[in-house]
C-alpha cells in the first residue's frame, strides 16, 4: 500500500490545536499551584482566626457551663469541618461531627496536618491557661478534601470555558487553514486542466509568495520540455522530409531503368538506384544513432553511470582497419599514430567508434582521391586528458560554413557529395554529452580540415 | 522541347535528366540557385524543373526574383518541403505546379508538357496546323489521316513552329529551342531538318522569311 501523502492541513491542524492544548494544560498547572497556595494561606489565616476567637470566648465562660454543642453554623462544610475545646484534659465542648479524642495530639502547637478516622484534617491549636489556672486547649480543624474541593470548584470555573473552546478552535483552525491553502488547489487545478500540448509558462500573478520557487521551477521545467517537444517535431520534419530527395532519386533513376532503351543506359540508371539506396540507407542509421544519443540526453545522467574506460587506440585500429578498403578505391589512405600503451577514454566503446567512425567518414568523404587522412592520438599535456586529431587534405571549410556545422542536415554545398549533414550533428551530440572539447581548423600538415577532440581527465 | 533543370541532389538530378531525357526533352541542369536564376531570365527554356532547397540562393528567392524582372518561362517546383504553408507560398513565388518527392516520371513528363501547352494559349493537347496535327505527348504527327515517322529533332522542331505558329524565328532561336548545352549542332542543321520537314509535310507548311528565317503560317480560314 502506498504511504499516505502529507496532508499540510492536518499536519497544520494538529501542529496549531497541539500547541493551543499544551499551552492550556502549562496555564492549568501554574493556576492550579497558585490556586492551592493562595488557598491554603487564606483558609490556615481562617482557623487561626477561629482558634484565637473560640480561645477568647472559653476564657470568659464560667466553669458550670458544660460541655455543650455548638450552634449549627456550617451547612455544606458542617462534617468537614470541627473544633474542639479542652479544659484541664476534659472536652468543654465540640462541634457535632467533632470525634471525642482531640485533635491533635498534645504539644503540638499552632498549624498541623492529622490523621483522624481515615480521614486527613489540617489542624490549628491554641493553649492558654485562663485567670484560675485552668489550661485551655483549642483545636480548629478542617478536612483536606475539602480545600481540594474548593480548588477544584475555583478551577472548573476559570478552565472549563477553555476546554469547550478548544473544539471551536479546531474548526476555525481547520477553516483558516484550508482557506490559506486555498490558491495552491487553485494552482493545482489549473495545472491539472491544462492541455499536454499546451506547454506556456503558467501565470505567476495571484500566486502567494510561498508557491512562487514551485511555479517557476514549472515554468522551468515547461519551457525546457517545449524546447525538446519542438526539437523533436524539428528532428521529425528535417528527418522527413531529408529522406525524400534520396527516395525521389532512387524512384527517378528506378523509372529510368525501366524506361531505358539501351544496356548502358539501364545499367547506368540501375547503379545509381543501388547508390541512392545506400544513401538513404546511410541516412537512416544516421538519424537513428541521433535519435539514440537525442533519448540519451533526456535520461538526466546518461554519461556518468554507463561509462566504461574504453581503450581508443583499439578503436582507432579498428576503424581504420575497417575503412581502409573503401578509401583504397578512391586512392586514399588512412594514416593512424598513436601511442603503444592502450590510452583510456571514460566513453564506452560503442559510442568512442560512432564519434571516431564519423570523424573518419567525413574526412575520407570530403578529401580528394589520393588523398590523406591522418588521425592523432595524444595525450593532451595541458589537461591530463587525451586528444585526438583527425586531419584531411580536403578544400577545409569557409569561415561562415565552420558556424554552421553541426547544424542538422547543414551541408557544405557544391563540394558534390551526398552527405546528409547529420555526421557533424551526431558529433556534436556526442560531445556534449560526454563534455568533450571539440575544435576545428584548418590542418597545418594536410592543408584540409583539422578536427580536434579533447577527453577531460578520465 | 527544351527543359531547365534546377538539382543539386546529384543522384536525382542525374535520374531526372536521363529519364525527361527519355521523354524527348532537352535537358540542361544547373546545380546552383544563381545558375537557376541566370538561364530562366535568358528566356530559352520551354519549361523549367525548380528544387527549392539551392545552394547560393533558394530556389524560391530565384523564382521570385526572375518573375519579378518579368520572365515567363513556365516553373515546375520539385521539392521535398509538403507543408500547405510551402505550397502556397510557392505558388504566389511564381510558381505554375508544385510536385512533392518523390515524383512520377510520367506524371513529371505530362505535367511540363501541360504547362508548355497552356503557356502557348492552346487547350487542346494536339496541335494542329492545315492538315498537319501533333501530339506532344505521343510524339506523333499526321498528315491528314497518315501518320508521319519523323526523327527527334525532326519532332522538336516542327513541335517548335507549330507551338509558335505565325511567328518569325531565326536560326538562333531554333537551335536554342532544341538543343540542350553542350550539344554538338552543325550549322546548317536547322536547314538539313526543315527540308526534310518540307518533304514529308508539304513545302507549304514552313515559309523562309529572306534574311531573318522561317515561319509557320496558319492558313486563312
Amino acid at each position: 500500500m502506498a504511504a499516505r501523502p502529507l496532508s499540510l492541513t492536518r499536519r497544520l491542524m494538529a501542529m496549531v490545536l497541539g500547541f493551543v492544548l499544551a499551552a492550556w494544560l502549562v496555564t492549568a498547572l501554574v493556576a492550579w499551584f497558585t490556586t492551592e497556595h493562595e488557598l491554603s494561606e487564606l483558609l490556615d489565616a481562617h482557623l487561626a482566626q477561629t482558634t484565637a476567637l473560640l480561645l477568647a470566648s472559653e476564657l470568659d465562660v464560667p466553669v458550670e457551663d458544660d460541655a455543650r454543642p455548638a450552634p449549627v453554623l456550617l451547612r455544606k462544610y458542617q462534617s468537614r469541618v470541627a473544633f474542639q475545646i479542652w479544659r484541664d484534659g476534659r472536652l468543654r465542648a465540640r462541634s457535632t461531627d467533632a470525634p471525642e479524642e482531640p485533635l491533635a495530639p498534645a504539644g503540638v502547637q499552632g498549624l498541623s496536618e492529622q490523621r483522624l478516622a481515615g480521614k486527613r484534617w489540617r489542624v490549628f491549636t491554641a493553649e492558654q491557661a485562663d485567670a484560675r489556672g485552668s489550661a485551655i486547649t483549642v483545636h480548629v480543624a478542617e478536612q483536606l478534601s475539602a480545600r481540594r474541593h474548593v480548588l477544584l470548584a475555583s478551577l472548573r470555573g476559570t478552565l472549563l470555558p477553555l476546554l469547550l473552546v478548544l473544539p471551536l478552535l479546531a474548526v476555525g483552525v481547520g477553516w483558516t487553514v484550508r482557506r490559506a491553502l486555498r490558491p495552491l488547489h487553485a494552482l493545482g487545478h489549473r495545472v491539472a486542466a491544462r492541455s499536454p500540448r499546451a506547454l506556456d509558462a503558467l501565470p505567476q500573478d495571484g500566486v502567494p509568495a510561498e508557491v512562487q520557487p514551485l511555479v517557476h521551477a514549472l515554468n522551468g521545467l515547461l519551457g525546457r520540455v517545449a524546447e525538446q517537444v519542438a526539437g523533436e517535431r524539428r528532428f521529425t520534419a528535417d528527418a522527413a522530409h531529408e529522406l525524400r530527395t534520396p527516395i525521389a532519386a532512387i524512384r527517378m533513376q528506378a523509372q529510368v531503368a525501366q524506361g531505358a532503351t539501351q544496356d548502358e543506359e539501364r545499367r547506368a540508371a540501375l547503379d545509381a538506384t543501388i547508390a541512392g539506396c545506400d544513401r538513404a540507407t546511410r541516412l537512416v542509421d544516421q538519424l537513428l544513432q541521433l535519435a539514440r544519443l537525442e533519448a540519451d540526453a533526456v535520461d538526466t545522467q546518461p554519461a556518468a553511470g554507463r561509462d566504461i574506460p574504453t581503450d581508443l587506440t583499439a578503436v582507432a585500429a579498428r576503424l581504420v582497419r575497417e575503412l581502409s578498403d573503401a578509401a583504397r578505391a578512391r586512392g586514399q589512405q588512412i594514416r593512424l599514430e598513436c601511442p603503444p600503451r592502450p590510452v583510456d577514454v571514460p566513453m564506452s566503446a560503442a559510442l568512442t567508434a560512432v564519434l571516431l567512425r564519423n570523424l573518419l567518414d567525413n574526412a575520407l568523404r570530403y578529401g580528394p582521391d589520393g588523398g590523406t587522412v591522418a588521425v592523432q592520438l595524444l595525450p593532451a599535456q595541458a589537461t591530463h586528458g587525451v586528444r585526438l586529431c583527425v586531419e584531411d587534405a580536403g578544400p577545409g571549410l569557409s569561415d561562415a560554413d565552420l558556424a554552421r556545422l553541426g547544424e542538422r542536415f547543414f551541408r557544405v554545398l557544391g563540394s558534390g557529395q551526398s552527405g546528409s549533414g547529420l555526421g557533424w550533428s551526431i558529433v556534436r551530440r556526442l560531445a556534449r554529452l560526454h563534455a568533450l572539447q571539440l575544435h576545428i581548423d584548418r590542418s597545418p600538415a594536410l592543408g584540409g580540415l583539422r578536427v580536434t577532440v579533447d577527453w577531460p581527465r578520465a | 522541347m527544351r527543359v531547365l533543370l534546377a538539382e543539386d541532389d546529384e543522384l536525382l538530378g542525374s535520374g531526372l535528366r536521363a529519364g525527361l531525357r527519355q521523354h524527348g526533352f532537352a535537358v540542361d541542369w544547373v546545380r546552383d540557385g544563381v545558375a537557376a536564376e541566370r538561364e530562366l531570365l535568358t528566356g530559352q527554356h520551354a519549361v523549367a524543373v525548380l528544387d527549392l532547397g539551392l545552394p547560393r540562393q533558394d530556389g524560391m528567392d530565384a523564382l521570385a526574383a526572375v518573375r519579378a524582372k518579368g520572365a515567363r518561362t513556365p516553373v515546375v517546383v520539385l521539392t521535398a518541403r509538403d507543408a500547405i504553408g510551402a505550397r502556397i507560398q510557392g505558388l504566389d513565388s511564381g510558381a505554375d505546379d508544385y510536385l512533392v518527392k518523390p515524383v512520377d516520371l510520367g506524371e513529371l513528363a505530362a505535367r511540363l508538357r501541360a504547362l508548355v501547352r497552356r503557356a502557348h494559349g492552346a487547350a487542346d493537347t494536339r496541335l494542329t496546323l492545315g492538315e498537319v496535327t501533333l501530339d506532344p505527348a505521343a510524339r506523333q504527327v499526321w498528315r491528314g489521316d497518315q501518320p508521319v515517322v519523323l526523327s527527334l529533332r525532326e519532332f522538336d522542331l516542327l513541335h517548335a513552329f507549330m507551338r509558335q505558329a505565325g511567328r518569325v524565328l531565326t536560326r538562333e532561336q531554333l537551335e536554342q529551342q532544341l538543343y540542350a548545352w553542350g550539344s554538338e549542332v552543325s550549322s546548317n542543321a536547322v536547314e538539313v531538318h526543315i527540308h526534310n520537314l518540307r518533304r514529308k509535310l508539304g513545302g507549304g507548311l514552313i515559309e523562309t522569311v529572306r534574311g531573318v528565317g522561317y515561319v509557320a503560317r496558319r492558313p486563312p480560314t
